[in-house]
């Protein structure tokens, strides 16, 4: 489903630092990703791997190499564009969970589909949220909610969509151990029913979860 | 359909932001406020001082006063001397005046009927009166010119004077004294309402000039004579011939001003273009910078706004928002905050304007003008106050935006 090819992302220096005059984030990564796959990326912090995930999101771009989702060449999309495969062919999770305070479970879990262009979006949100063991909290506000259960409204916000792929960046980095084993259930749960599941961690307890493990340093693949 | 929902969400972000709203609306309610209150009083006012312009100075009218060049009103009579004999002269030396009324006045005069107790104008002018002034009796008659050389004790009496030492009785043949001289009354005066100054005009009596210098106030001097010119294009001619006669009567040197004030047509329309620029530009022009003001302010508040929902920017972006998206958000977002103000503003302008007018005797101050301005200012101010952190919004790197 997804192949990268030579991806690599440089970012300028800052003017006085000793060094080459860029540094390379991610530097030259080839990875092939299956449909089905449940893939965990691992490494340390400032290994790359957040950025490598950035660039499958298409929240960044590559400074240069091969990016086809299947198929279809998509590195090189517009802005637009962009914005749209994020809404459609992918879904994020992330660390913080980024949920709209003062904002009902329901809505934040809408959030995508306010910049989608389907039609027909009525109950949606509810069986994202049902799909993650939320069903009895669609009105809680996030402060209403526990670690755990946040990061549960966030990954139904990334299934609301019915996207192929779902991008997770250190989903349990603000759970307690029992919250970050029921988040990895549930995205366990999420691959067995087919969904293409990429985690970013760099616990590897957690990378545990996943079926296949790949290790990034320095930029690079191991 | 998708503009629709972008619309909901942006005024949801309002209500998650309540203290924020708020602040940025009051900005917009004083603002618009201040224009509709401003625009509104202004136009009432105006079409009040046309309408009593009008009414007390037709094209055709020169009004002279005794005392120097002071603006209305502020004659000093005490100084100077203008006779009747000083304005006879004078306008007889004018062909081109065809009428003209002397007047003498006591302006709280007390006046008493039987029980009652009033304070009213007293005015002594000529049997000219009605003509030159234009202004008649409804009820009785006016008094003729044997009356006023015979300095009868006749009085035409204002509805409000009549009102208050009559009730609702007619007060036509009543006696009623004037200080302690005792008048007739012949006619009640055609209502009138209140003047430029405030002054209900209603609240007056007029007794034949003779009369009221002789018998009540006792003096030789005129406060005031109103000539009317055959043709308001000679009226400028008949004010340099009228001031000369009386400088020449008054021996004044040449250099030495005038001991006396002549206002013609063109010296009110003059004055009136003057407090227009006033009611119409300049005082708008401050409220509209009270909501230039409100708009800097909700600026700011927005520009830190968006700093301080970065993630949820960048959140927006990951899951499919374009540029463009995030950047009408927060445009809606100011703008309808500042919106919903203004229109809050435009009433509270609309019932204050109101309670003024009713204080200030003004009538018909629900200026749709006044209304369209403050919305259209209040858009205008909502969407330049919205640009900015509309585009800080849109500018942000979402990568960088949610690290």
């Amino acid at each position: 489903m997804i192949e990268l090819e030579a991806i690599r992302k440089r970012y300028l220096r800052p003017s006085g630092e000793p060094g080459a005059d860029y540094v390379e984030a991610v530097a030259g990564v080839t990875l092939r990703i299956e449909r089905g796959d449940f893939i965990a990326i691992t490494g340390t912090s400032g290994s790359g791997k957040s950025t490598l995930m950035n660039i499958l999101g298409l929240l960044d771009r590559p400074s240069s190499g091969r990016y086809s989702f299947n198929g279809e060449d998509v590195a090189s999309l517009g802005v637009t564009e962009q914005a749209r495969f994020r809404n459609e062919r992918v879904g994020f999770v992330f660390q913080a969970f980024h949920l709209l305070p003062r904002t009902s479970a329901l809505e934040n879990v809408e959030l995508p589909l306010l910049y989608s262009n389907r039609a027909q979006i009525d109950g949606l949100g509810k069986r994202a949220l049902e799909a993650v063991g939320l069903a009895d909290r669609i009105q809680h506000t996030p402060s209403e909610l526990s670690g755990g259960q946040q990061q549960r409204v966030a990954i139904a916000r990334a299934l609301v969509n019915e996207p192929d792929l779902l991008l997770a960046d250190e989903p349990t980095g603000n759970l307690d151990q029992q919250s970050a084993s029921e988040v990895m259930e549930i995205l366990g749960k999420l691959n067995a029913d087919g969904k293409t599941i990429v985690v970013v961690t760099h616990d590897h307890a957690i990378a545990a979860h996943a079926k296949r493990i790949v290790r990034i340093e320095n930029g690079r693949l191991q | 359909m998708k503009r629709a929902r972008l619309f909901t969400t942006s005024i949801r972000a309002l209500r998650r932001y309540k203290l924020r709203t708020s602040f940025i609306m009051l900005g917009s309610f004083i603002g618009a406020a201040a224009l509709t209150l401003v625009v509104s009083v202004g136009e009432a006012a105006e079409r009040k001082v046309m309408a009593t312009v009008r009414q007390l100075f037709g094209a055709q009218s020169i009004l002279v006063m005794t005392g120097g060049s002071q603006l209305m009103g502020g004659a000093r009579a005490d100084a100077v001397r203008l006779t009747l004999d000083d304005v006879e002269s004078a306008a007889s030396e004018v062909p081109q005046i065809v009428a003209w009324d002397p007047q003498q006045a006591v302006p709280n005069a007390s006046v008493r009927h039987e029980g009652a107790t009033a304070t009213a104008r007293v005015i002594g002018a000529s049997e000219r009166f009605g003509r030159v002034w234009e202004r008649g009796v409804t009820r009785g008659e006016t008094f003729d010119e044997s009356d006023v050389r015979s300095a009868a004790r006749v009085a035409l009496i204002g509805e409000t004077a009549a009102r208050e030492l009559f009730g609702a009785n007619d007060p036509i043949g009543s006696e009623i004294l004037i200080g302690n001289v005792p008048f007739e009354v012949i006619g009640v005066l055609e209502p009138f309402g209140t003047d430029l100054h405030g002054m209900d005009r209603d609240d007056e009596i007029v007794v034949p000039l003779s009369t009221l210098m002789r018998r009540v106030m006792n003096v030789d001097t005129i406060a005031a004579a109103k000539f009317l010119v055959d043709d308001p294009a000679h009226v400028d001619g008949a004010v340099k011939a009228l001031k000369r006669a009386l400088r020449e009567r008054h021996n004044i040197p040449a250099g030495r001003p005038d001991d006396f004030t002549v206002i013609s047509t063109v010296f009110v329309q003059q004055m009136v273009a003057r407090t227009q620029r006033v009611l119409q530009l300049y005082l708008p022009l401050v409220a509209g910078i009270a909501l230039l003001v409100a708009a800097i302010v909700a600026a700011t508040l927005m520009l830190a706004s968006v700093n301080a929902r970065v993630g949820e920017i960048g959140l927006r972006r990951a899951v499919g928002a374009r540029v463009e998206d995030v950047q009408l958000q927060f445009l809606i977002e100011t703008a309808a905050t500042m919106f919903a103000g203004g229109i809050a503003g435009i009433a509270a302008g609309l019932g204050v304007a109101q309670y003024a007018a009713t204080r200030l005797h003004l009538d018909g101050t629900l200026s749709w003008r006044a209304m369209l301005l403050a919305v259209v200012v209040s858009i205008i101010t909502g969407l330049l106050a919205g640009v900015f952190p509309a585009r800080r919004a849109a500018q942000l790197d979402p990568a960088e935006a949610l690290r």
